[in-house]
């Protein structure tokens, strides 16, 4: 009677992964693995992972729509896969299973570029094109690294947004960043601050870079502090998504749009209420979008043998810079938002 | 093994997992390739079991284990990048890794010899201890490597964690000698014996003139022992060290002690079925991503799994406590 039981529920069990198994794959990807299974590699077409540092926030979302449109287009299939956690080693795992499904290209936004490189390598030995985009892996295991911006241009790109949103180059201003150590951020101020020296030399910086620990709660702190120390402070930059958002927040509560201006880097959907009302004038990044279409259709060229070219037109992504060592692309200018524009985008 | 047992269960679960996956995708589940990166995969998470499960089996918990295991690895890096040139010859690179290996055991020792320390001889509740000392391991793991990754080791290192041995992997065979040592060491040994006792009843076990503080001592050692074995497969294998690696085996690591029909309570489990319930997950978890499907319908998997398995044995324990208490009787003086 027990062995009975035993057998009957180990059944249940199993008919129930295997109805798991069978939901999981008609929301949406049962038909990819229908061809996969009895077609193969035999269609011709491309098969392409792009992967992200994890799966489930609004910015990696984008992307996923932009690399699945990209594939949709260009007629290749678009593997969007990633860990639920952003954890290097669950990135590892997942692409030595993706080695073994069989796969032409593996572009993946690697949690930490040291952990991937052994991984990647077996890949490269499979015969299977290895990319990075939007976080550079190790650039000697990789065939092509996308990034979204040219650091430099970028970071003159917020100075000069501060300087038109304040409508003048005569004032003191602040910096807010996300952390002290971290190497992107501080890249994107050091140039800022180089070009200010010469283009704006009347700005001033009222006090060194403060570390708002890529949350936004302190960034608001640091914000109302700011606004305390120096009375005649009329811009505040953020760089690190929350804190522009932190430093807007400071402004709203004190009723300063109109005598602060809040310029940095901030994700739309974070941006929309303080661009309205104005506490925040101007958010600037990339479109995530444009960037994973940009990676699925240089890889899609890769594989028929066509490397990409400085200038080069990329239909719905537009002009891109290849850097001389022919393998580092930079998808183009960053995309202002405002409250005009907050709207069209959904990340 | 008696045939209702939860670890007979486990075994079912097991191969009916292994058949249904080749049966959905024979030519990529049962190619030696992902057989391979099956048994490269699955080590980690299972040393890491193995620990959880000797500490779960005295009643207590080790929270500390993954942050045991990166700060290990952390020191067993810095001892690496930091001997390592680049041209030196082999000897010397056998050297520096033989230099790392012990730097790692003696870390390793140290954690486990503090959570030890203050779980048995101060007698503070094991939580407690483990979740102050897992705070504190992250933080001087953080100290030292300020929030970076540790890189740079010489090649032959990496073999450890890629390697193979005619086509088996090496950290597959790592693995299978920590879990034989550990199924002796608890089913053959006075200490291990010792072990159950406690987790059965402490009092009892204290009154019966066991050094009971030693015993718990050694526990928390012997589960860092195999944190350090885990984080040396670790760092080989992603040939660098960080904090953060690993630290999502904690739970994990916790969910397959007990589906592994390990009691939480403690008092009774085994390394079979420990074994048995890693290999499970890292079935369900390479078979799932190979036939691409959505990583969080992956999730929600493991978790009916684990639920699943809880309720099996529920009902198999329920049918046994009417039917077979003059059996159970029998177990419990065998395990004394």
């Amino acid at each position: 009677m027990k062995r009975i039981l035993t057998v009957l529920v180990s059944a249940l069990l199993m008919v129930s992964l295997l109805a798991g198994c069978g939901s999981g794959g008609s929301g949406g990807q049962s038909q990819q693995q229908g061809n996969e299974q009895g077609a193969g590699q035999a269609d011709g077409k491309y098969r392409i992972v792009v992967m992200p540092k994890l799966v489930g926030i609004p910015y990696f979302n984008a992307s996923e729509e932009g690399a699945k449109r990209a594939g949709h287009d260009l007629g290749v299939e678009v593997i969007y896969t990633g860990p639920t956690k952003a954890d290097a080693a669950e990135q590892v795992k997942m692409i030595e299973d993706l080695i073994n499904q069989g796969v032409d290209a593996i572009a993946v936004a690697p949690n930490d570029p040291a952990a991937l490189t052994p991984v990647l390598k077996k890949a490269k030995e499979k015969g299977i094109l290895v990319v990075d985009w939007d976080t550079p892996a190790d650039q000697s295991v990789v065939d092509l690294s996308i990034h979204q911006i040219d650091d430099k241009e970028f970071g003159e790109h917020i100075w000069d947004l501060l300087v038109e949103s304040m409508g003048t180059d005569e004032a003191e201003y602040a910096i807010i960043t996300g952390g002290l150590s971290a190497a992107n951020l501080n890249t994107w101020i050091n140039y800022g601050l180089e070009y200010a020296k010469t283009r704006y030399p009347n700005l001033k910086l009222v006090t060194d870079k403060i570390p708002s620990d890529e949350k936004q709660q302190v960034a608001y702190q640091r914000a109302l502090d700011l606004i305390k120390a120096y009375p005649n402070l009329k811009g505040i930059i953020g760089i690190s998504t929350p804190a522009p958002i932190g430093a807007a927040q400071a402004v709203q509560e004190k009723g300063l749009q109109d005598k602060i201006s809040v310029v940095g880097t901030a994700l739309p959907n974070d941006s929309k209420a303080y661009l309205m009302d104005g506490s925040l004038d101007v958010a600037t990044l990339w479109d995530p979008a444009k960037l994973g279409y940009l990676t699925v259709a240089l890889i899609k060229d890769m594989l028929d043998g066509k490397k990409p070219t400085d200038g080069q037109e990329v239909p719905n992504v537009g002009k891109i810079t290849v850097k001389p060592d022919g393998k580092t692309v930079i998808m183009g200018p960053p995309t202002d938002f405002t409250k005009d524009n907050v709207d069209q985008f959904n990340f | 093994m008696s045939r209702t047992s939860k670890e007979r269960v486990l075994l079912y679960v097991f191969v009916g997992l292994f058949a249904l996956m080749s049966l959905i995708s024979p030519n990529k589940f049962l190619s030696p390739g992902n057989l391979q990166s099956m048994a490269t995969q699955l080590p980690e998470l299972g040393l890491i079991s193995l620990g959880m499960m000797v500490v779960i089996l005295t009643g207590g918990i080790d929270l500390s284990i993954t942050y045991t295991a990166a700060l290990s690895g952390i020191v067993g890096a810095l001892v690496l990048s930091a001997g390592y040139t680049g041209g030196a010859g082999e000897a010397a690179a056998g050297l520096l890794i033989m230099k790392a290996l012990l730097a790692i055991l003696v870390t390793a020792g140290l954690c486990g010899s503090l959570n030890g320390f203050l779980v048995s001889y101060v007698g503070v509740s094991p939580i407690l201890v483990t979740l102050g000392t897992m705070t504190l391991f992250e933080g001087i793991s953080l100290w030292l490597t300020k929030g970076g990754a540790v890189s740079g080791f010489p090649e032959e290192f990496q073999w450890i964690g890629n390697g193979y041995v005619g086509f088996v992997p090496v950290p597959i065979l790592i693995f299978a000698v920590f879990a034989v040592i550990t199924a002796i060491l608890l089913e053959r040994t006075p200490w291990g014996r010792s072990v159950y006792m406690f987790g059965c009843n402490p009092v009892a076990t204290y009154f019966s003139g066991i050094n009971t503080k030693k015993t718990v001592m050694w526990v928390y050692l012997y589960a860092a022992l195999l944190a350090a074995a885990a984080a040396i497969i670790m760092i080989s294998r992603y040939n660098s060290a960080k904090v953060d690696y690993g630290s999502s085996y904690l739970l994990q690591s916790v969910a397959i002690v007990v589906l592994g029909g390990t009691d939480i309570a403690g008092g009774y489990g085994k390394v079979v079925g420990t074994v048995i319930a890693v290999g499970i997950i890292q079935v369900l978890s390479s078979g799932l991503n190979l036939i691409g499907i959505n990583r969080f319908i992956v999730d929600v998997t493991m978790g009916a799994l684990l639920i699943g398995v809880l309720l099996l044995n529920y009902f198999i324990g329920k049918g046994s406590l009417g039917k077979g208490v003059k059996k159970d009787a029998q177990k419990a003086n065998t395990a004394l």
